[in-house]
């Protein structure tokens, strides 16, 4: 009982330094993981060669070849070209220029990491919007919230996505198949309550509108020949992923071949391109693998999952509505990649008391994705956008965001709600 | 060869308790580059110089990309001014720490600090921190220079 009280507690402190901000979410995980280790080795219930089994290869080895990818493709100006093009194509209308933006940075963000595509498509948002002389607040949330949102209809477009296919075994296209169409009906109602939520600065008048028509997208780009070929390999990668069941090999294995593909035929500069691998997010995923593990091994998760069974005695169809609800909420205040990390041993200790859990992983995915949209902390993507309109003249606050933040959400997850109940028996298979 | 031989004795400056606006006005009126900030006790405390007061010039997009070669036109930022209250601020809001070197400097290190930190003008001061001069490039470059004459008198 010592051990599964002390491992829980270590594990709750880490998600409470987490949410407080007090100390790197990194540092945090390596210190959580240590501490569970030296836990584990004194009380007996968790070894080193447990705790290296608990991480997932198959979840790090494909963030680390789709960030890659990304690594190669950001430096050659091919995301700056298409945001210009994009900006361009909306003729400098504001609800054109909200919804063209957001859809960009969507379909970027289905296939590559959500973070990067923001960091990368924000700055020409605020260019864009500074040349009309309009505020860039609502489109710049506009493009974290509907790249969240976006994210959760793939396999790679999400970290929790990732996981959550590991550990249930889907395949790219079980994401295509059931959480792809929930995502578009979210998205599309995401989109409407974005200009209800904004409509006084939609209204505005855009000014200089033929400034915006003069950018010249060609001239943004930097290295035509790189993007071209990761585009290619990018291409070849999404291509395979489809084929994933047939060919019988994990998403890992295509990503981390498309990297080396990419990397031989780009040859970049190599120790600038492992500098922008977020090398902190996949040490955050292995020490969160291995606090997890400790917390199965002891036994902690178990009695959750028995008492879990105890308590409730509804039908998988509303557990599964209950789930999205909770995992949103829990996701709108911390990282929703803890949340998810813990909550799938959860899951599959459920399946041994005989419930169906295929809908519940995907109540998880719609859950940890729509739920980082409700506050300014909620996802990274948040923060990115947020700090760097601090720059311009009408900065993004918390309060600013929340007011808007939540009933998106609230949307979003009554939209996943209300599917989830209809196309229950799809999502069951 | 010492700064204190080749540097303007007359510096134009600017007391801590003023404006940005009104440091903008004696950059403008007098049609310099860089401005000390001086303390009661007319010590260097800061340097604002023409490319800080232009900062609230500049748009936020400059400073989030690389290049700017795409954008064919600023459009609204072309017509945006900063607000009377940016204006009002103290000078010391958007001052930048001083590089400056005392009156016995040796010119060629005066020089390489300058090239270091990419600097036009040089403040002197005195061994207690007093301002007591100022030295451009050309000032200090051009007395480098003047000493290749003597080399060649020496032939």
């Amino acid at each position: 009982m010592w051990s599964q009280i002390a491992s829980a507690a270590i594990f709750i402190i880490c998600l409470w330094l987490i949410f407080s901000e007090r100390l790197n979410r990194t540092i945090v995980g390596i210190t959580g993981a240590m501490a569970v280790l030296i836990l584990g080795k004194l009380q007996g219930f968790y070894t080193e060669s447990q705790a290296i089994q608990a991480v997932d290869f198959n979840t790090l080895g494909l963030l680390f070849g789709m960030m890659v990818l990304i690594a190669l493709l950001e430096p050659t100006g091919f995301f700056q070209y298409l945001a210009v093009w994009t900006g361009k194509l909306s003729r400098g209308k504001p609800v054109r220029l909200l919804v063209l933006m957001g859809a960009i940075t969507t379909v970027l963000s289905m296939f590559l990491d959500n973070v990067t595509t923001v960091v990368l498509i924000a700055p020409i948002t605020i260019l864009i919007c500074e040349i009309l002389g309009i505020q860039p607040a609502p489109y710049l949330m506009a493009e974290a919230i509907l790249s969240n949102t976006g994210g959760v209809s793939t396999l790679v477009g999400d970290p929790p996505n990732v996981i959550i296919a590991s550990a249930a075994g889907f395949t790219f296209n079980d994401f295509l198949i059931h959480a792809l169409p929930v995502v578009l009906v979210a998205w599309i109602m995401v989109v409407f309550t974005l200009r209800y939520l904004f409509r006084r600065e939609l209204s505005a008048q855009p000014k200089n509108i033929e400034a915006l028509l003069l950018l010249n997208p060609v001239e943004s780009l930097e290295d035509w020949r790189a993007a071209r070929r990761v585009l290619v390999v990018l291409g070849g990668a999404i291509l395979l992923f489809f084929l994933q069941g047939v060919l019988d090999v994990s998403p890992a294995f295509i990503a981390l071949c498309a990297a080396t593909v990419a990397l031989l035929w780009v040859q970049p500069d190599i120790r600038e391109l492992l500098k922008r691998i977020e090398w902190s997010i996949l040490l955050f995923f292995g020490a969160l693998f291995v606090m997890v593990g400790a917390l199965e091994a002891s036994g902690a998760l178990n009695i959750v999952v028995s008492t879990l069974t105890q308590i409730i005695h509804i039908p998988p169809m509303w557990f599964g509505v209950i789930l999205i609800w909770i995992v949103s909420i829990l996701s709108a205040v911390v990282d929703n990649i803890p949340i998810t990390v813990a909550m799938i041993p959860v899951i599959q200790g459920l399946e041994t008391h005989g419930i169906n859990i295929t809908p519940l992983w995907w109540a998880l995915a719609f859950g940890a994705g729509f739920g980082g949209n409700g506050t300014l902390i909620g996802s990274t993507a948040n923060i990115i956008v947020a700090t760097l309109s601090e720059k311009t003249r009408t900065p993004i606050t918390a309060q600013f965001w929340n007011q808007r933040g939540l009933p998106v959400m609230i949307v979003s997850c009554s939209v996943a709600s209300i599917m989830f109940v209809m196309i229950y028996p799809l999502l069951s298979q | 060869m010492i700064i204190r031989d080749f540097m303007k004795r007359n510096v134009f400056y600017v007391h801590k308790n003023a404006t940005i606006f009104d440091a903008a006005e004696i950059v403008v009126n007098r049609h310099i580059g860089l401005l000390p900030v001086l303390d009661d006790a007319e010590r260097l405390i800061g340097v604002v110089g023409l490319k800080d007061l232009l900062t609230l010039e500049m748009p936020a997009f400059f400073d989030l990309i690389s290049d700017v070669d795409f954008v064919h036109d600023f459009g609204a930022v072309e017509t945006s001014h900063p607000s009377q209250e940016q204006l009002m601020q103290p000078v010391t809001s958007i001052m930048q720490p001083a590089t400056s070197v005392e009156e016995n400097c040796g010119l060629l290190r005066a020089y390489a600090l300058m090239l270091k930190r990419n600097l036009h003008d040089l403040p002197v001061v005195s061994s207690t921190g007093k301002l007591v001069g100022i030295a451009s490039r050309v000032d200090i470059g051009t007395a480098i220079l003047a000493t290749w004459k003597n080399i060649k008198d020496a032939q």
